[in-house]
């Protein structure tokens, strides 16, 4: 009696779950950053590639090492086809076997890039940016020209920095120390007395944007393209080129995963990625300096913080962290970093 | 007496302590922009347009459904077994089985999470929606089984025995006399399952992939990469429903003795 | 039961050795529990217990009033509005709690004197307003129990309405406020939504490290050593609530 009113729920589940809604011809899974990024490659280079191919797109968001977390685990049977990271963090997938060595034939968008667009074997660059200064001009009176300012008295409690990279806030201390990256003890010091300034730390693009957006924390050590972002959205936000040193390069990159299912409809959605058009428009988009030669930025971005107009000026009004030093200090950093500035 | 009015404005108090987060979000949710202020400059829909036909949420929408009405589907037969061997029959070390039946609700959502994880992950199952559904029937039994085993033990056996003497046959007696009398408990076991269910998040955390997971994880998900109102809209569906939801089951099955809050002094139902 | 083997795998994995970077696993080793005794880990713990004490209390004096509004609501109507009030919090899922707490402790509401917001202070009031209902429900029953009469009979001879309480109420509520406080400990001793949520990640309680462990650094052996650690205060605190309660029940 109860036996068969079992099986017959039993069998109506199981007419219930197939109903979920198949995916209508598997689609190009990208991994990306979540919030605008994902918005603006949606509308730039996905939606395009679809209109030409016909394959729908989808998106795996999330932080930068949670995505290489999730893809260390998925390795040889990847959830993703087309991986968007930063430079450096790229070198840590390679250094897995997680992305294709890449085959340029396959990529006839490339032939129009800078040279200090190709970061490896592996990965290709897609955009540049910097980390610099942003803050509210409405609740920080004194302007903010150069990265020492923030050690300044007045901006006790107001500012907030990424806990999930510190090489930011950590080459700059060795710089202002006389020191670079590879040196950064340099800038210990200097960088454990910048700690009552801290109002609170970051993990994602979404939480450095809403600290600037409430007021929480008025000065970052902001993403380029957030505080852009957020000035499009209508806040009132400086972004400073700092006198002092230069804001720190960001260089975004596109790769293959290895051992993918949709390995050539990957190489069309890099090589669309490449192109002049969708370059342009990723310039514009994201207020960013685009890879491909031929890709004019807008006259009216030319000169912002991080909008470069050609990867010859990254040297010029960016400092460079060498992508091999920085995949290899960075659990050093983020270890001392953790442990001293972030720890209450 | 200023005692008792002292009471009630501390109880007011408190009542809005409960209810102010929800109104906030209700009133942020009409934000015009992504910068959200209160009160609102102006008043827009565009987030609810934005929340519900954002893909990602009506896939998970949908998943909810499935996953919610498979697993109480799972849930009710076995719960009720489970409650009429319970209360019913002397089963052995009844103590041990009450414990080890109800045991979901103690044990810790991420231990019970990941425990999941790395037994599918051995079964080779993890993408699989089934896991999901199986994880959410486990995690309402408990809940199946306690508001069933009030209507078992309310269930005069005196009837079901007097059907059987009048010649019907076991399973006659159940369609015809124990399950009608059970309907009860069954509907509150089954409203209990519903809600647990719908909103259950840590365990499915673990368990679900992009393309299973239900509506909490994508929520959790969406508020963790973004920072515009959309949330906000989403939340205020969800509070009005939840509300709308409450209030009727008050008045369908008097909410007030399922929880037990009619005691002595009042004309209940007495035992 | 399904439910028993999941346990025992994690047991099973919480003993075995933790190859980074992947889901295989070394040899039989005890490391995975020895991390746990790691100062940020410990750390972890020790806040928890904390935030889970001092949310017990504060919801305990929040929903006490409540409770008895509740149980001695005379008409029908209000106590439905009241009963309403306390469970359609209840019912809106921990994602929507949490998120409506974000937007009010941030500063788009109200620009607060003192942080709260990514703060154990800002995570002790949600804690608080997911607990109240539960509390609110299970004090609100005992309380039915407690016969008006009673209170009555001491006021009529001579008691004031203080002391009524302290000498009447309180103590035949007494198994309520235990079993109340037993339960909203252990619930918020495994908290995971709320401390994610408004901690901001400064704030880790014992669930936000075994998440930490398991989905963002893939230790599934290290996470799992410290779910068991939290499995097994849980259980000591059910198992003595079990106890509290058996003997009285007797009497």
């Amino acid at each position: 009696m109860l036996h068969r009113f079992l099986i017959a729920s039993l069998l109506l589940a199981l007419t219930l779950a197939p109903l979920g809604p198949s995916l209508a011809g598997a689609p190009l899974v990208v991994s990306v950053w979540g919030g605008n990024w994902k918005n603006t490659i949606e509308r730039v280079v996905a939606k395009p590639y679809t209109a030409k191919t016909g394959i729908p797109v989808e998106f795996e968001v999330g932080g930068t090492l949670d995505r290489l977390a999730k893809a260390r685990v998925a390795k040889g049977a990847p959830l993703v086809d087309v991986t968007f990271t930063t430079s450096h963090v790229a070198r840590l997938y390679a250094s897995d076997g997680l992305f294709e060595k890449l085959d340029l034939a396959k990529l006839p968008s490339s032939n129009d890039l800078a040279k200090e667009a190709f970061r490896s074997d592996h990965a290709i660059g897609g955009w540049a940016y910097v980390y610099t200064i942003a803050y509210r001009p409405d609740l920080v009176k004194t302007p903010i020209t150069k990265w020492a300012d923030l050690w300044r008295p007045d901006l006790k409690g107001k500012i907030a920095m990424p806990d999930f990279d510190p090489s930011h806030i950590i080459t700059i201390s060795a710089l202002l120390e006389g020191g670079n990256e590879k040196t950064w003890e340099k800038g210990q010091e200097r960088l454990r007395q910048l700690k009552p300034s801290i109002a609170a730390f970051f993990s994602t693009d979404a939480r450095s944007q809403d600290l600037m957006k409430t007021g929480e924390a008025p000065v970052e050590v902001m993403l380029s393209i957030n505080a852009f972002h957020l000035r499009d959205q209508g806040l009132s936000i400086t972004i400073v080129e700092p006198k002092d040193k230069p804001g720190i390069l960001g260089i975004d990159v596109a790769a293959v995963m290895a051992g993918g299912q949709k390995t050539k409809n990957a190489y069309e959605f890099v090589n669309l990625l490449l192109s002049k058009d969708v370059q342009e428009q990723l310039a514009a988009g994201f207020k960013a300096g685009p890879t491909n030669t031929k890709a004019v930025v807008p006259a009216s971005l030319k000169g912002q913080p991080g909008v470069f107009s050609s990867p010859a000026e990254w040297k010029e009004r960016g400092y460079i962290i060498d992508d091999e030093t920085r995949a290899t200090l960075l659990p050093k950093w983020k270890e001392w970093f953790n442990a001293n500035i972030v720890a209450r | 007496m200023t005692a008792r009015a002292a009471g009630i404005a501390l109880v007011v108090l408190l009542l809005a302590f409960l209810t102010v987060p929800s109104l906030v979000v209700i009133v942020m949710s009409f934000n015009p922009t992504a910068i959200m202020a209160f009160p609102p400059h102006g008043l827009s829909l565009r987030w609810y347009e934005n929340a519900l036909t954002y893909p990602q949420f009506q896939r998970a929408a949908v998943n909810s459904l499935i996953v919610t009405a498979a697993g109480t589907l799972l849930a009710l037969p076995i719960g009720t077994a489970a409650a009429l061997a319970l209360v019913r029959h002397g089963v052995a070390a009844r103590a041990v089985w009450a414990a080890a039946l109800l045991s979901p609700v103690v044990v810790p959502g991420v231990a019970a999470g990941l425990g999941f994880l790395i037994l599918a992950a051995g079964l080779g199952l993890l993408a699989s929606r089934w896991v999901l559904i199986a994880v959410h029937a486990i995690l309402v039994l408990p809940f199946v089984i306690r508001s069933v085993a009030v209507s078992v033990a309310n269930l005069d056996p005196a009837l079901e025995r007097a059907a059987a003497s009048l010649g019907a046959r076991p399973s006659r007696v159940f369609r015809r006399v124990t399950l009608p009398l059970l309907r009860p408990g069954l509907a509150a076991a089954a409203l209990f399952a519903v809600i647990v269910s719908f909103n259950e998040f840590v365990v499915s955390l673990f368990v679900s992939t992009r393309v299973t997971e239900i509506l909490p994880v994508a929520m959790f998900t969406y508020v963790v990469n973004y920072t515009d109102p959309t949330m906000a809209a989403l939340s205020t569906l969800f509070i009005v429903a939840t509300f709308v939801a409450v209030f009727v089951a008050e008045r369908l099955l008097g909410l007030s003795r399922v929880f037990g809050l009619e005691g002595h002094s009042h004309a209940g139902p007495s035992r | 039961m399904l439910f028993a083997t999941a346990l025992g795998a994690l047991f099973r994995l919480s003993v075995l050795e933790f190859v980074p970077g992947s889901l295989r696993t070394g040899g039989a080793t005890a490391a995975n529990f020895r991390a746990v005794l790691a100062p940020q880990y410990l750390r972890a713990i020790g806040e928890t217990a904390l935030l889970s004490a001092a949310t017990t209390i504060l919801t305990l004096l929040a929903s006490y009033p409540v409770a008895y509004a509740l149980a001695r609501a005379r008409s029908g109507r209000v106590r439905s509005l009241l009963l309403g009030l306390t469970l359609a919090p209840f019912f809106t899922g921990a994602i929507v709690r949490t998120y409506a707490w974000m937007l009010v402790l941030g500063n788009s509401f109200v620009t607060w004197p003192v942080r709260l917001l990514f703060e154990p202070s800002g995570v002790l009031v949600g804690l608080v307003h997911f607990s109240m209902p539960t509390m609110i429900l299970i004090l609100a029953a005992a309380l039915a129990h407690v016969e008006p009469a009673l209170e009555r009979a001491a006021a009529s001879l001579g008691a004031r309405p203080a002391r009524v309480f302290w000498r009447v109420t309180l103590p035949l509520s007494m198994p309520g406020v235990v079993s109340g406080s037993l339960i909203v400990f252990a619930w918020t001793f495994s908290a995971f939504a709320t401390p994610e949520l408004l901690g901001g990640g400064r704030v880790k309680m014992i669930a936000n490290v075994v998440k930490d462990l398991a989905l963002d650094s893939f230790n599934w052996p290290g996470s799992a050593a410290f779910a068991i650690v939290a499995l097994a205060v849980t259980l000591a605190l059910v198992a003595g609530l079990g106890r509290l309660l058996a003997p009285r029940e007797a009497s």
